[in-house]
């Protein structure tokens, strides 16, 4: 039980947004820009039933630039594109005699990439609101290695539909921020729909230096797609994946312009996903 | 420590992390020898040719020495190649047995010598599913001769979880892996009964004794089900 309550969980890889996103369009000409790497290394997954089953080790590494940028004070582009990702197994190594059953194997492409489209529904208004339509383009391999099982993408192409709300507050002394979300996702080749919502909430600490934030994110499959789609497929491309997650993360600011972020995924329940922790480490550029 | 070398050593870090490694898995099973032609019973002046298969410690089938016994030569005389000729009328126990460095190993088959000559021709061999994940997997299962081939039939009460991807089925003699096991097909039903055609040139009824079911995208096992009979 210990085992399951703490287990961790990979969360998706849309949501590495650091400092940026929200309620909140850039204003025009402004923009944010990251550069990281995300990775998780898996040796066991939540199973159909929730609970948490051994697998053979899968590792996938992506290397992404996102980036925000306010063509208007309403309308921002948002992209986030994994341009290098490496998916991998582990040997499988026979105990007894040491021999090697399953010879592993690795594939390296690029990955699958979001293109967004973020328009600001308030302007100067306490409560920010925003509509994003996200387009993931499935640019990734889906049928990698031998056995078609090694995936740096879903090979579908979707849609989701996110409507955000944030808010900025005094936290004492403190500059803080909190913002809500909730979407839906339309995915094609068969996969089922999701229902996706989040909670996110930062404070400003050491004289704007440090962002501390938590953030919430749950996908709920709506469990409409096909039985068939995915049979190779594994967390965390597989069909009908669920997971609610936590991931705190730390963003310190050099100056006004650069900066560094860590965060690591955590979960508290997830379905047909790895069940290790995600990391994400990166380098980020307020444009201003 | 200029903040260059930081990131040069963080990717250099992520890049050994991101190699492939070895997983190890616990796959020992007992060493067996099985008697896989049998014969109930054996008229006096036939001959009967037995066979035996020896299955190692990770379930493979191996060639082996093995040496044939009968339990009372007036009766049923046996020769080390498993020929065996019918002498007088009375019951025997005919023994396999395979010498490996630290322990002997045996498969005994009991029949009488008589009047008629009767080869075992079992209809089927029969077990039941269970799980060994948390994936549902449960059911009994039938393995029986279809002409030249082989059909195994899942029965009514046979259920799999359907949101596993990429589930297998195996026949196999070492339930903790698929080293060495026959691949059935991929898992297509998951509830009520259906069969598979196995090829009869390419699996025998007493080859294997485990039914596996194995994720192959996890590379994890479902659940097995050992032969009765």
């Amino acid at each position: 039980m210990l085992r399951f309550i703490f287990s961790l969980l990979v969360f998706s890889l849309c949501s590495s947004h650091l400092l940026a996103g929200g309620g909140w369009p850039q204003p025009k000409e402004n923009g944010y820009f990251k550069l990281y790497q995300w990775w998780v290394v898996a040796d066991q997954h939540f199973t159909d039933v929730g609970l948490i089953d051994p697998n053979t080790t899968n590792g996938i590494f992506n290397t992404s630039l996102y980036a925000e940028y306010g063509f208007t004070d309403r309308f921002t582009g948002v992209v986030n594109f994994p341009f290098f990702s490496r998916a991998y197994f582990n040997n499988t190594i026979s105990g007894t005699t040491g021999d090697l059953l399953v010879p592993g194997e690795a594939i390296n492409s690029i990955g699958d990439t979001d293109i967004g489209f973020k328009y600001g529904l308030t302007q100067n208004k306490p409560l920010a609101l925003s509509a994003t339509l996200t387009l993931g383009l499935p640019l990734g391999n889906n049928e990698g290695g031998t056995q078609g099982n090694l995936q740096t993408g879903d090979g579908e192409f979707n849609q989701m539909l996110q409507i955000d709300a944030g808010r900025g507050f005094q936290l004492g002394k403190l500059p803080a921020y909190a913002n809500a979300y909730v979407g839906f996702n339309n995915r094609s080749q068969g996969y089922s729909d999701e229902l996706r919502w989040g909670l996110e909430a930062g404070v400003n600490l050491f004289n704007k230096k440090l962002w501390a934030i938590g953030r919430i994110i749950a996908i709920e499959s709506l469990l409409n797609g096909d039985r068939s789609v995915g049979e190779n497929s594994t967390s965390i491309f597989a069909n009908n994946t669920e997971f609610i997650s936590f991931t705190p993360e730390l963003a310190w600011n050099f100056n006004e312009k650069w900066g560094v972020a860590a965060s690591v995924g955590t979960a508290f329940s997830g379905r047909i996903i790895f069940a290790n922790p995600s990391y994400s480490v990166g380098v980020f550029f307020n444009l201003r | 420590m200029k903040f260059s070398q930081i990131i040069f050593g963080a990717l250099l870090t992520l890049l050994v992390y991101s190699c492939i490694g070895d997983d190890i898995i616990f796959d020992t099973v007992a060493e067996n020898v099985r008697i896989t032609s049998r014969v109930d019973s054996l008229a006096v002046g036939d001959d009967f040719q037995f066979e035996a298969i020896f299955v190692n410690n990770i379930g493979i089938e191996e060639p082996m020495t093995i040496a044939w016994s009968s339990s009372d030569e007036a009766i049923l005389a046996i020769d080390q190649n498993g020929l065996a000729s019918g002498i007088s009328k009375g019951d025997v126990m005919v023994t396999a047995t395979v010498d490996l460095a630290t322990k002997t190993i045996t498969d005994t088959w009991p029949l009488a010598v008589a009047d008629n000559t009767v080869i075992s021709d079992p209809e089927s061999r029969t077990g039941q599913l269970r799980t060994t994940s948390s994936y549902l997997l449960e059911g009994d299962f039938e393995l029986k001769p279809d002409g030249n081939n082989l059909t195994l039939v899942l029965s009514d009460d046979y259920r799999a979880s359907s949101n596993l991807p990429g589930l297998y089925v195996y026949l196999t003699n070492n339930p903790n892996s698929v080293n060495g096991a026959y691949e059935i097909g991929m898992v297509t039903e998951f509830s009520g009964t259906h069969s598979y055609t196995i090829p009869g040139d390419e699996v025998g009824l007493n080859q294997y004794s485990h039914l596996l079911y194995f994720c192959k995208p996890f590379g994890v096992k479902v659940g097995d089900g050992e032969f009765d009979n």
